[in-house]
């Protein structure tokens, strides 16, 4: 029996855009095994993001059921979904999307004060989160003084705040120009020989070939998944 | 010439009146006529203090208060009887508390106009010709004894000095509510103008001026403080019904409360869209002064200008 | 860390903060001087009417103290009645008229109040003493002032003066034994107090043994009403007035000040609530991005919903503060400019500042403050996640 972190079974989703119906993901089962390092991949509007988005529980199916770390996603009530979200999974979106009000320690500490830590000791990881993704010195900077990379690192330093087993990235590398870019595919890849299960959406090349599994996503289904880099 | 005499008397409804002597005639107002339940044609008894012996007299009409301020809070009734019939109930002999005069121009040769003797008394006058008048109250001020005459408007000016004290409040209350709206124009201006930073970055980045977004933006502001204002005549004018409605019903007067003159929304118009106008020009100008890329990426841009000599 | 990043999202936008709080600050003025005004007027004249302790007074039948020229007789016999009753502390009968007192080529008219210099209740003495003797009188300050007269001065005054023959009656010489300050007169009006015999003598026979009214105190514990109903039924051609009576049919008269600032408050509450709501309203939407993430990355809704309403309320509270000095000064202002109406007591004040009355004022706004953030803090919290994730990173 296999050691499933994630588990798709016959997952869809369907959105109604004006009189038309638009099936973004069309029947897709799946499982990522726990430590693996997925990219899903695809031409845009494949359905990836929203794959990504119903196994994180952002999002609800319209049919099937998405099982992370044993427990059921597309059941679970909103206020559920979002501890779970805040416990178990990381997101790292395109974006950023940190607060710009907050110093980089605080947008780290946030979801550590949402799960209860206590203020000393959620410094002290935000510090040692901050440092592993190679940003000790800018913990005091705001986003706004940050370049796109440093920004994205935060963002990783957020999403394993809180020590989730599944890292999900939707186009980490998206805003970042290459060498940046090369920068965030090498801490990826450290977080996840680190123990995390990461699991990326991307169109970045070089992005999918670090990972050990590809899944070929067009029109809503899983037309290819392979696994690579002898894994 | 007007005599005018104020008493407080009784008055004490009858079922009918006396056969042996024609009836006297009184005027009421029509509050007391309301609230009394009273027709023309009625019999009362008219007296000097309540329950005493008076005189019968019939209720020969009624009439409507003046649209005075200095009555409005004024509860009593008021009657009107002819001058010597008073007096004679009262016992006040041949005496009055004022005289109203009307004054004229005097053709020429035509003798001087009669001026009554009347004790601790004040005179009125009103014409159309103001030299007239003065001439009149000059000429009895230096004739008479005991009493002093007055201009109408002046005697009205000081028994409306309650009103004035209110106007002034009003006022008062008005410039704090202009102050206010002010303020309150400049913050919703700042919010609205704020939301729409990323299209005025991409309008700059575009080669669109700054004057021309300011100016598009104070376009906006004055649409909107127009369109305000008109929304505020329509309430002020439905609120001005209302209070007038409600206060004529409490006091029970024809005066009028609260007011929309053509100046007062003139006014009200002016005002709004300046103060719309500057709130615009405020906010799109606090905008436009930010550099396009800072308004996109919200970023400021710490770099010292690259200098010319750099370059080459 | 949720007022943290209220705080950090509040001073992100100074202007904008500032521009708000100052907007809740009028708002907050006004509403507190609205408050004041509608309790003001009541507290302020239930103080005055009680400033020496009584609390009743005696008019001709039908009418207010000093409303009419009317006249009580047989107040000697009166004012033994009252004082034989057992609830009854202190009876002061009171003589109202016109005194004239020719200075200078010119006459000063005061009004005069005649009365028991040991039980009045209508005047404090700030200088020299009160008028004990029969030919002793004292004065306001302005009577002196016009008068150029001083305490130790004698003046020649009459109670009754003919203008048409220029002739004065009742004349009598006094002297002015003290300064007082007229607690129920207007600001600069002319009076001067004297005993009630000298007064009802310099009247002549139309005021002997009349007054225009008695004041009474009723005994400590002793109940009110139940003095006013035994007085009414023993001296039948005095309406006897309460203080509670006094104040509603003050009430009445002044009812148009409750009422507009009944209407000013509400209207004022109504501005602050939108005026708050409209900022989060905007804050929200500029912010929605960073709101959804926040559900993303498990921030509960509930949490997000407190820290924007946080925000709404901050502003609102910081603006209550400053709208308590503001209130408090342009309470001042138009507490001036009602103070000028004529005939007011000098101690009667419109705006009256009651701590019970500034907590209402600002608990109002306050709650008002966290309703108006409350709607579009949760709508913003609420957005399907991946839908607006989608919208903003297209945006």
């Amino acid at each position: 029996m296999t050691d499933a972190v994630v588990s798709t079974h016959d997952v869809r989703r369907d959105y109604h855009m004006g009189d038309e119906i638009v099936h973004a993901v069309r029947g897709v089962s799946l499982e990522v095994t726990r430590g693996d390092y997925v990219a899903i991949v695809g031409p845009s509007g494949c359905g990836k993001s929203t794959l990504l988005n119903l196994i994180g529980g952002i999002d609800r199916p319209t049919g099937g059921s998405v099982t992370v770390d044993g427990n059921r996603v597309d059941t679970m009530r909103d206020a559920a979904a979002t501890r779970f979200r805040l416990v178990s999974i990381g997101f790292v979106f395109q974006r950023f999307y940190l607060m710009p009000a907050l110093s980089a320690a605080e947008n780290v500490e946030l979801p550590m004060a949402e799960a209860g830590l206590p203020a000393a000791r959620r410094a002290e990881r935000a510090r040692d989160l901050l440092a592993y993704v190679g940003l000790a010195e800018r913990r005091k900077h705001r986003p706004a003084q940050m370049s796109g990379g440093e920004q994205q690192r935060v963002a990783i330093a957020r999403a394993l705040a809180n020590s989730p087993k599944l890292l999900l990235a939707d186009e980490p590398t998206g805003e970042l120009d290459a060498k940046t870019g090369a920068e965030m595919i090498d801490l990826l890849g450290r977080v996840n020989r680190d123990g995390t299960t990461v699991i990326v959406v991307t169109h970045d090349e070089d992005l999918a070939r670090a990972a050990r599994r590809v899944v070929h996503m067009r029109d809503g289904n899983v037309v290819d998944d392979h696994r690579q880099n002898g894994a | 010439m007007l005599a005018a005499l104020l008493a407080a008397v009784a008055l004490q409804q009858i079922d009918s009146v006396p056969p042996h002597r024609a009836p006297r005639t009184l005027v009421v107002d029509e509050r007391l006529a309301a609230d009394a339940g009273l027709k023309i044609g009625d019999p009362l008894i008219v007296s000097r203090t309540p329950g005493g012996v008076g005189d019968t007299v019939i209720v020969s009409a009624f009439m409507r208060r003046r649209a005075d301020p200095s009555e409005v809070a004024r509860a009593e009734y008021r009657v009107r009887m002819h001058l010597d019939e008073l007096q004679s109930l009262i016992d006040y002999g041949d005496r009055v508390d004022r005289f109203a005069l009307l004054s004229h121009p005097e053709p020429p040769g035509h003798p001087e106009p009669y001026v009554a003797d009347a004790p601790q008394g004040r005179l009125r006058g009103g014409s159309a010709l103001p030299a007239v008048t003065d001439s009149a109250i000059r000429r009895i001020n230096a004739a008479a004894f005991g009493f002093q005459a007055h201009r109408s408007r002046d005697i009205a000016v000081e028994t409306s000095q309650t009103f004035l004290v209110v106007s002034r409040f009003h006022r008062a209350i008005g410039v704090i509510t202009i102050v206010a709206s002010a303020i309150f124009l400049l913050c919703i201006m700042l919010l609205k103008v704020d939301e729409r930073r990323r299209d005025v970055a991409a309008l700059r980045l575009m080669g669109i001026s700054a004057g021309s977004i300011t100016r598009s933006v104070m376009v906006e502001a004055s649409v909107v403080a127009v369109v305000g204002s008109v929304l505020g005549l329509v309430l002020g004018w439905i609120s001005t019904a209302i209070i007038n409605w409600h206060y004529r019903g409490v006091y029970r007067t024809p005066l009028a409360f609260a007011l929309v003159t053509p100046q007062i929304a003139l006014l009200a118009m002016m005002l709004s869209l300046i103060l719309g106008l500057a709130a615009g020009f405020v906010a799109a100008r606090r905008l436009v002064s930010m550099p396009p890329l800072e308004l996109l990426t919200g970023r400021r841009d710490d770099r010292p200008p690259v200098s010319a000599a750099a370059t080459r | 860390m949720l007022f943290r990043l209220a705080w950090a999202t509040l001073t992100s936008h100074r202007a904008r903060t500032l521009l708000a709080i100052l907007g809740v600050a009028v708002s907050a003025a006004m509403l507190l001087d609205m408050v004041m005004l509608s309790s003001g007027m009541r507290s302020s004249f239930k103080s005055l009417l009680l400033a020496r302790g009584f609390q009743l007074r005696l008019a001709p039948k039908g009418t207010l103290p000093l409303d009419t020229d009317a006249t009580i007789g047989n107040a000697a016999e009166i004012t033994s009645v009252l004082r034989a009753m057992p609830d009854v502390e202190t009876v002061s009968p009171v003589l109202g008229g016109q005194l004239h007192v020719p200075r200078d080529g010119k006459t000063v008219t005061a009004t005069a109040l005649g009365g028991d210099a040991a039980s009045q209740g209508d005047y404090e003495i700030t200088s020299g003493r009160e008028p004990r003797g029969a030919d002793e009188i004292a004065a306001s300050d302005d009577f002196l002032r016009v008068a150029n007269l001083r305490v130790g001065d004698t003046l020649s005054a009459a109670a009754g003066y003919d203008p048409q023959l220029r002739t004065f009656s009742g004349t009598r010489q006094l002297r002015v034994v003290g300064r007082a300050h007229f607690l129920y007169m207007a600001a600069e009006q002319r009076a001067v107090a004297l005993p009630l015999e000298t007064l009802q003598a310099m009247q002549g026979q139309a005021a002997r043994d009349r007054v225009s009214f008695f004041m009474v105190r009723a005994r400590q514990g002793a109940n009110v009403d139940s003095v006013l109903q035994r007085i009414e039924r023993a001296v039948p051609k005095v309406s006897a007035i309460s203080t509670e009576s006094a104040i509603r049919q003050i009430d009445q008269r002044l009812s148009y000040f409750r009422q507009l600032a009944f209407i000013l408050g509400t209207v004022s509450l109504v501005v602050g609530f939108l005026l708050v709501t409209t900022l989060v309203t905007v804050s929200v939407n500029e912010r929605l991005g960073e709101i959804v993430v926040m559900r993303a990355i498990g921030v509960a809704r509930g949490r997000v919903v407190s820290q924007i309403v946080l925000e709404g309320s901050a502003i609102m509270i910081a603006g209550a503060v400053l709208g308590l000095g503001l209130g408090l000064l342009t309470a001042r202002y138009l507490n001036s400019i009602l103070a000028s109406f004529p005939g007011l007591p000098a101690a009667i004040d419109f705006f009256l500042f009651e701590p019970r009355d500034a907590w209402s004022a600002l608990g109002m706004l306050v709650a008002a403050g966290i309703l108006a953030g409350i709607y579009p803090s949760w709508r913003g919290a609420s957005v399907p996640i991946a839908t607006t994730l989608r919208e903003e990173a297209v945006g």
